[in-house]
Formats: C-alpha cells, structure tokens, sequence
C-alpha cells in the first residue's frame, strides 16, 4: 500500500521537478519577453481582428502592447544618442512619438504577413540591471531568424531599449543614419524629414 | 693610436646599427616599450571575425587605439582594447567589428553614444554586434528563397 502511493507520486515529482527547472532556465527577462510576444500573436489570431476591415484597430492594440515592453525614451535617446543632451524636452518629447511612429509603421506592416512563425527562446544572460534576452524567429520554411533583445529594468518591468535581428542592431542603425543627418543638415531637417515620411506612407 | 681610432668609429657605428635595427622592429611591430599610452575597455562580442591583436579601433573613421588581446570565454570573444586617455567612450556606446571592404582585414567600430556616465579603465562596453558574416549572408541570400 505504502510503495503503491509512493510509485503514485513519482510523476508528479518529475512534473514538479521539470517545471521548476523550466521556469529556473527562463529567467525573468525572457518572461516579460514572452508575455508580450504571446499577447502579440494571440492578437494577430483573434478572429475578431482579422481581416483588412480591421486593421486600424488591430494596429491600435498591438501598438499598446508593444508600448508597455518598449523603452521609447531609452531608444530615441540612444539612437540620437551625442545629439539628444542638446535637445529642448519639448524637441525631445517630439522626437520620442515621431521616432517611435517611424518603428511602428516599419515593423507593423510586417507584421501583417504574419504567417505562423514559431518563436522559440534560447535563455538570457542578465548583467546587474541589463540582459538580453535571445529568441529565434523559426519560419514555416524552417529557416531561423536569430533576434536579440536587449532588455533594461525599471522598477520591476524589463523593457526593450534594443533590438539585434541576424547581429546587426536596430539602435545603431538609426544611430549612424542620424548622425549623418545632423552633421549635414541642422536638426529642424531631421524632424521635417521623419514627418515627411510619416506622410508619405500614410498617403500610401 | 690610429688603429684605436678606426675600431672605436667600427664599434660606434655597429652600436647605432643595432639600435636603429631595434627601434624599427619595435615601431613595426607596434609593439609598446615605455607602458601603453591610454586605458583598457573590455568588450564581449558572440563572433570576433577573425579579428587580432593588433586590430584597429576607429571612430568615425578614425584611428583612436588598438586591439591588446583577444581570449575565449564562456564561448564568447573577450575583446580587450587600448584607448587612448584623450578618447571617452560613453556608456550607450556601441562597439561593431567591421570589415575593410568586401573582404579587407578586421576593425573595432565605436559608435559613440549620448549618455553623461563614460567608460572608465577596465570598464565594459556592454552593446555589441558581432561581425557580419558575408559568407552567411550571401548563402542566405542565394539559398534562403527556396
């Protein structure tokens, strides 16, 4: 009777014990990564939000998803980085929703074609109050993608300041073309030249 | 006393030979006798490229320092560079190996960044990007639309 309850427990044991080594190996970066990447595609199959009639409001919730993981000011700040001390809070504040409509409508049209991709996690190394959290994009092909989030706290939410898609990094990207821009052109010439764009593929 | 002469000029002359012949293998060799000029950053790429010791860092083009070692670590490349004092390196700066041209030899690109906090001796830049590899990306290119 006894050894029959304690074979009984044996797989329960291992559940437990699997799940805690699961939870041990994603750490909590790769949670809150998770969390929101999960939000995202359960919004993109929602079958209340399909379809080209609702786009719009499609875009309006992922845009909110993806505010609450991502850093705005971190990432304007970065990616202006010599040129942003030298800002008005108001030009800085102008630029952070200028910068960040430049990401949405480059990475939101993308995500449109969404067709299925599995996202797997490959762990994260946390360094004080930085970590990078490393995912791979696997497509229906089977091709994989290697993407790396660059992860900073605040409080207790981890939240994106970078992202590094096949080692080449999204901050350092913009870093390089707006210092090329503002070493040409005088800053008002970056700002018409984002909103510009903005028009532009609204036109579209 | 003439023959003093002569062997004292030979002696002289060898001398300077000697050390001519050791300045130019120290310059050539960019090797430092009187202790670096400058401070050591550290950095952690996933891929080095093939970069050396000896490897130049460049900002906006310009040549600022040098690579001192490179050594594996944890499956990573720990990159330990020579900066000269003169030279801040902010703390959101980025740190890329770049190639010189399609399949020139390697270098440390620094994209300053816009932080008050600076890099100090020993310090670690923390963003990286790994080098690029052509090869991979090429095969991508060619084999990836199937």
């Amino acid at each position: 009777m006894m050894n029959n309850r304690c074979l009984a427990l044996i797989p329960f044991l291992l559940v437990s014990l699997t799940l805690g080594m699961a939870s041990s190996w994603a750490g909590e970066p790769t949670q809150q990564v998770k969390q929101t990447t999960d939000k995202i595609l359960a919004i993109l199959s929602n079958p209340s939000l399909k379809g080209p009639a609702h786009a719009e409001e499609r875009r309006k919730v992922i845009g909110q998803t993806v505010d609450e993981r991502f850093d705005w000011e971190e990432m304007s700040r970065r990616s202006l980085a010599r040129h942003w001390a030298e800002r008005t809070p108001e030009e800085k504040k102008e630029f952070m929703g200028l910068f960040r409509d430049l990401l949405e409508r480059t990475y939101l049209d993308k995500v449109d074609d969404y067709s299925g991709e599995a996202v797997t996690y490959e762990g994260d190394t946390i360094d004080g109050n930085y970590a990078s959290v490393k995912v791979k994009i696997v497509t229906s092909k089977g091709k994989e993608i290697p993407v790396e989030y660059r992860v900073m706290k605040k409080q207790t939410h981890w939240l994106v300041y970078d992202i590094t898609i096949e080692g080449v990094s999204l901050v350092n990207n913009y870093r390089s073309q707006f210092n090329s821009i503002l070493s040409k052109s005088p800053y008002p010439e970056l700002v018409k030249r984002l909103k510009d764009k903005a028009s532009f593929s609204e036109k579209k | 006393m003439k023959k003093l002469d002569i062997e004292l000029t030979v002696g002289i002359f060898i001398l300077a030979g000697i050390f001519s012949l050791g300045y130019l293998s120290i310059k050539l060799g960019k090797m430092e006798v009187w202790g670096s000029k400058g401070y050591e950053v550290h950095a952690a790429f996933s891929n080095s490229g093939g970069l050396k010791a000896g490897s130049g860092i460049v900002i906006a083009g310009v040549d600022v320092g040098r690579v001192k070692s490179i050594h594996l670590q944890n499956y990573q490349a720990q990159v330990v560079m020579n900066v000269p004092w003169d030279v801040k390196i902010q703390e959101d700066a980025i740190a890329s190996i770049k190639t010189k041209g399609l399949i020139g030899e390697k270098y440390i690109e620094i994209t300053p960044g816009g932080s008050e906090k600076v890099i100090g001796p020993g310090g670690k830049i923390r963003e990286t990007q790994p080098s690029v590899d052509l090869e991979e990306l090429l095969s991508k290119y060619i084999f990836g639309k199937i």
